[in-house]
């Protein structure tokens, strides 16, 4: 990777890199190759974040003002929209003329409901799995109650005649199967006591790449594609 | 707007597709984050767009949340500004330069910067260490999005000695914050 402008040549070439990308004023042309690197590169990231954490009080100087509600609209058109094809009743307009003030009324009250209702059991855990130089990722969601790992498949295919397993890893203990992970959008794996207690006291998750069938040798063989910390949501 | 750890909550339900945690976030975050467009791009239909691409982001990319440290308006405002300054040097060069005369007169007076970052005390207690042109040039590059370019010509320097200003007005800064 060349540079012109000499980052390499300073013994803090990353630190500087890092900051004057937080900061905005680095080159145009170079913005989107550091953005991919963000993405790729664990400690380039971190610096960034680190960057973006000590600059962040001078976002106090960001006031904030309503954007229009078409905003909003245009969005949920750009993100939820379904295939153009037959338009839904909700989007037909005789419908909406049809009705009177008081059903739309009533109509906006229904819409606006969901977000009254309340949050789902505040004592859920999550965590993203992604690693370096891995396609692999997994949305974790994890119910202590029930001991019950959700795990949501984003992105990332396991290899030909490969199985993707489940660890649990305590810090300064060796790692723990949890499982087979079955191939599908979400799979659910229940956690034995014994590996709950580990997420209790701070255990995180990491998935590898094994043999059809796991780990021959009941200890992680495959590269680690994938690992993450629980958060409480 | 919402407290820090129900913003926290929604980005994390956003992160398993859920989306009326997505509308109450956009509506607890949205105005913060058009001030944060609004203030880069100055210009309302840009601003706008940027608002949309910043959103969209936060759909995708809600999980990236879970395994980052910073706060949750902090990793937002990041979205905003990395958005909002894309977009802004796509622009031609030209019209930003002109621009740059506008964005010194957006500079918050001294005690209303000090009413809106009681938080940033700390920041502003290094970068009162600062030499203030050069302070000034970093809350310019930072707040308003200005670039080398427009900062050199703002300071009337030429451009390689903003840039040295800059990158040693912000090891200094990291060496105060640190201390």
């Amino acid at each position: 990777m060349s540079d012109p402008r000499g980052h390499e040549r300073e013994p803090e070439g990353d630190e500087l890199l890092a900051a004057e990308y937080v900061l905005g004023v680095l080159d145009p042309a170079m913005r989107p190759e550091i953005a991919a690197r963000i993405d790729r590169d664990r400690a380039f990231a971190a610096l960034v974040e680190a960057w973006t954490a000590r600059l962040s009080p001078l976002d106090a100087a960001y006031e904030a003002e309503l954007p229009p509600t078409s905003v909003k609209a245009a969005l949920d058109r750009r993100l939820f929209a379904t295939a153009p094809g037959k338009p839904s009743l909700w989007s037909s307009l005789a419908f909406w003329r049809s009705l009177s003030a008081a059903a739309v009324a009533v109509a906006a009250f229904v819409v606006v409901a969901p977000l009254l209702s309340p949050a789902p059991p505040a004592d859920r855990l999550v965590a993203s799995l992604a690693a370096d130089g891995s396609e692999i990722r997994y949305v974790v969601v994890y119910d202590p109650a029930e001991g019950d790992v959700s795990l949501n498949h984003l992105a990332g295919d396991r290899a030909e005649g490969r199985d993707f397993e489940l660890w649990v890893i305590e810090a300064g203990k060796a790692p723990v199967s949890a499982g087979i992970i079955a191939v599908g959008g979400t799979i659910h794996i229940v956690l034995p006591p014994e590996l709950a207690a580990r997420i209790a006291a701070g255990a995180v998750l990491a998935i590898s790449m094994e043999p059809k069938g796991g780990s021959p040798t009941g200890a992680p063989t495959g590269p680690v594609v994938a690992a993450g910390d629980l958060r409480s949501i | 707007m919402a407290p820090v750890d129900d913003i926290a909550k929604l980005i994390l339900r956003v992160a398993l597709r859920d989306r009326a945690a997505f509308d109450a976030l956009y509506t607890a975050t949205s105005a913060k984050l058009f001030g944060v467009c609004l203030r880069v791009l100055r210009d309302r239909g840009e601003a706008e767009e940027a608002l949309q691409d910043v959103f969209v982001r936060v759909w995708t990319k809600a999980d990236s949340f879970a395994v980052s440290a910073l706060s949750p308006l902090s990793w937002l405002v990041a979205i905003a500004r990395n958005r909002s300054i894309d977009r802004l040097r796509q622009r031609r060069p030209t019209t930003s330069i002109d621009a740059a005369a506008d964005i010194a007169t957006n500079e918050p007076d001294p005690e209303r910067r000090a009413e809106l970052s009681s938080e940033g005390a700390r920041i502003d207690e290094c970068m009162d260490e600062l030499e203030p042109a050069r302070a000034a040039a970093v809350r310019a590059a930072y707040v308003d999005g200005a670039s080398y370019a427009e900062l050199a010509a703002r300071h009337g320097v030429p451009l390689n000695t903003m840039r040295t200003w800059l990158r040693r007005s912000l090891m200094k800064l990291k060496e105060c914050l640190e201390r």
